[in-house]
């Protein structure tokens, strides 16, 4: 005699969101975005590579011209700017310290991007005793994203894992893979302010070798302030 | 709450003979109202508080004395003591709760409030609610009532019991309608009264028994007067105290089936008021249809929620991942074109390479041969010599 199933779980069998079919629709569903977002991945780093290739040859290309004619290449001013913050929050000034806020600077050796324009240049001189920056190269953006990019998905902190994520968050901004994300932070795009958003500031180890002294300015054989191209070698070493 | 609703019917059985239906009444309203456990109880505890007496401690008592305090310097304490010599009581303290023999702290008053109001409205939906429980068999077995053998709840009972007159007749009938188990009950547990009631008048307590409701009494009320446990009760004066005592609802009742059919016009019902109690009405339930599993599962409700939202466990739990700069797999998930990355680096470094090593190897080569020729123009002076040995091989043909 076999058992009667009562009606009200048959029908909520029937109209279970997890029932097997529907699994497996949407399992199938998700490997095949999975599979989009890797091969566009691939294409798109390509593309990139060469990019960046050409960038720097250009670059070299117009020096060469420019002491050809006898005259002077001036480099673009930098866009791209990576701050560390290098001291603690123990008696900091109201100003400076609503400045790190603002900056999400909030604990000693968090790092953040930065786009450089005239509004940031002040801020940035507000805290320049607090914090060490420069001008990342690729290397060195990439190094921080892969290895310790955080995303900020559903208000926390969760290490970025796969593509998925990051096409989750960003593909109305055409961002869908890992590359992408480098890409739009390197070349400040369009989309920098959604990108930067999406991560979470950097969580950086005291730098191997320790700092010479952080109370005078990097001009000065200290370590705070603007070291433009010799953020990279800190980077490396607190990464 | 249903209009001109489909009331269930209850049977009406004769008080001797055999136990069988005589007749069907409909059930009255009343016994659809909300049973509020709450609200009986509030009603409960203040309705019980209306039949106390007063009582008081003597205004005087305590304050008998004219002691007064020592004041400071003999080596005691300040409280007031008990004037004179020659007796014992001399130089006692009085007037202190914490005296011996003196007045208590905040000696009762006779103008305590005793008696407590209570709204009308509030003391109907009580009985309202307790006649309602009575029907209710679990109800009333779990108050204790021994209602096992009962041929049905609410027990209503033909008209002739009101005129019974003996207590004989009276016991033979609850015997035959098998109610007399609940009064074996009352008997077998009286027991004398625990505490100070047993020599104030109070000695012996017993259960409740059943509660014989009747429309008019033509000497049911002396009949059932002198079983223990048995109480008796108009069908228009119903006490809430009688109908849930201790404020546990579900008394056994035994029914007249006039005083059955008069709860109709007594408590009235959703519809029609009460013919009795001005402007009342039964008290509205909160909710009509208290099955609320059934009404989440039904279709009506379930086909108009969304869909649950499935737990985001990509995103639940902390995730672990390898440094991508260590391990591969890491890496190529996250960068699918970064093994043909570094294989074209590969092969541009070996380009590179050989690219350097020909270059290298062509100006060694250049070198060498730069070296091998000024050499040879070494070699080419000390040739100088052999020019003289020729002039002595032409002397020596002469």
């Amino acid at each position: 005699m076999s058992k009667q199933v009562p009606e009200t779980i048959k029908k909520q069998v029937k109209r279970s969101f997890n029932s097997k079919e529907v699994k497996k629709e949407k399992n199938e569903k998700r490997m095949k975005l999975l599979k989009e977002i890797q091969t566009k991945a691939f294409k798109r780093a390509e593309k990139y590579e060469k990019e960046y290739l050409e960038q720097e040859q250009k670059l070299v290309e117009l020096k060469q011209q420019a002491l050809k004619e006898g005259s002077f290449y001036r480099e673009p001013e930098p866009k791209l700017a990576f701050i560390i913050r290098i001291r603690g929050i123990v008696g900091v000034p109201p100003k400076p310290r609503k400045i790190l806020q603002l900056l999400r600077l909030r604990r000693i050796y968090s790092g953040v991007f930065i786009r450089l324009n005239k509004s940031s240049l002040r801020m940035l001189h507000f805290i320049d005793p607090y914090v060490t920056w420069g001008y990342p190269d690729v290397e060195t953006v990439r190094a921080l994203i892969y290895k310790r990019g955080h995303a900020r998905v559903n208000h926390q902190r969760k290490i970025i894992d796969s593509n998925e994520m990051i096409y989750d968050k960003l593909q109305k901004f055409d961002i869908v893979c890992m590359e992408d994300l480098v890409h739009e932070i390197y070349t400040v795009g369009k989309n920098f302010k959604h990108a930067n958003s999406f991560l979470w500031a950097f969580k950086l180890k005291p730098p191997v070798g320790g700092f010479s002294t952080v109370k005078k300015s990097f001009v000065n054989k200290g370590e705070h302030g603007n070291r433009e191209q010799y953020i990279n070698t800190l980077v490396k070493k607190m990464i | 709450m249903t209009t001109q609703q489909l009331r269930p019917i209850v049977s009406v059985f004769p008080i001797k003979g055999k136990v069988k239906t005589i007749k069907q009444v409909p059930l009255p309203s009343v016994f659809s109202a909300p049973i509020r456990p709450d609200v009986v109880r509030f009603v409960h505890t203040n309705m019980a508080k209306n039949n106390r007496q007063a009582h008081a401690v003597s205004t005087t008592a305590g304050e008998q004395t004219s002691a007064t305090s020592w004041g400071t310097g003999r080596a005691v304490a300040r409280i007031p003591r008990v004037k004179g010599s020659g007796t014992g009581r001399s130089g006692q303290a009085a007037f202190g709760n914490m005296c011996r023999g003196g007045r208590m702290y905040a000696p009762k008053k006779v103008w305590r409030k005793w008696h407590r109001k209570i709204n009308t409205n509030q003391k109907r939906y009580a009985v309202c609610s307790a006649i309602a429980a009575t029907a209710v068999t679990p109800l009333v077995m779990s108050r204790g009532h021994r209602v096992n053998k009962l041929p049905e709840l609410p027990l209503v009972v033909s008209d002739q019991l009101q005129s019974l007159t003996k207590t004989r007749q009276a016991v033979k009938f609850l015997k035959f309608i098998g109610a007399y188990r609940d009064v074996e009950k009352v008997i077998r547990t009286k027991k004398t009264r625990v505490g100070q009631g047993k020599y104030r008048n109070r000695r012996h307590v017993l259960r409740k028994g059943p509660m014989v409701v009747y429309a008019r009494n033509l000497g049911i009320k002396k009949a059932f007067r002198n079983i223990p446990g048995v109480e008796t009760a108009s069908v228009y004066t119903l006490n809430l105290l009688k109908l849930a005592p201790g404020s546990q609802m579900g008394r056994f009742i035994i029914w007249t089936e006039s005083a059955f059919k008069l709860l109709e016009d007594i408590y009235g019902s959703w519809e029609k008021p009460s013919k009795f109690k001005s402007g009342f009405y039964l008290p509205r339930p909160v909710m009509v249809n208290t099955d609320v599993e059934r009404i989440i599962k039904s279709d009506q409700v379930q086909t108009v929620l969304r869909n649950r939202r499935p737990r985001s466990r990509k995103y639940g739990k902390k995730i672990q991942r390898a440094d991508p700069y260590e391990d591969m797999s890491v890496m190529v998930k996250l960068n699918p074109y970064y093994k043909t990355k570094l294989q074209k680096q590969k092969e541009l470094d070996e380009k590179n390479k050989k690219e350097r090593k020909e270059i290298v190897d062509k100006s060694r080569k250049e070198y060498e041969d730069w070296l091998y020729f000024s050499e040879e123009e070494e070699e080419e002076e000390e040739e100088g010599s052999d020019e003289d040995r020729e002039i002595e091989v032409l002397s020596d043909e002469n």
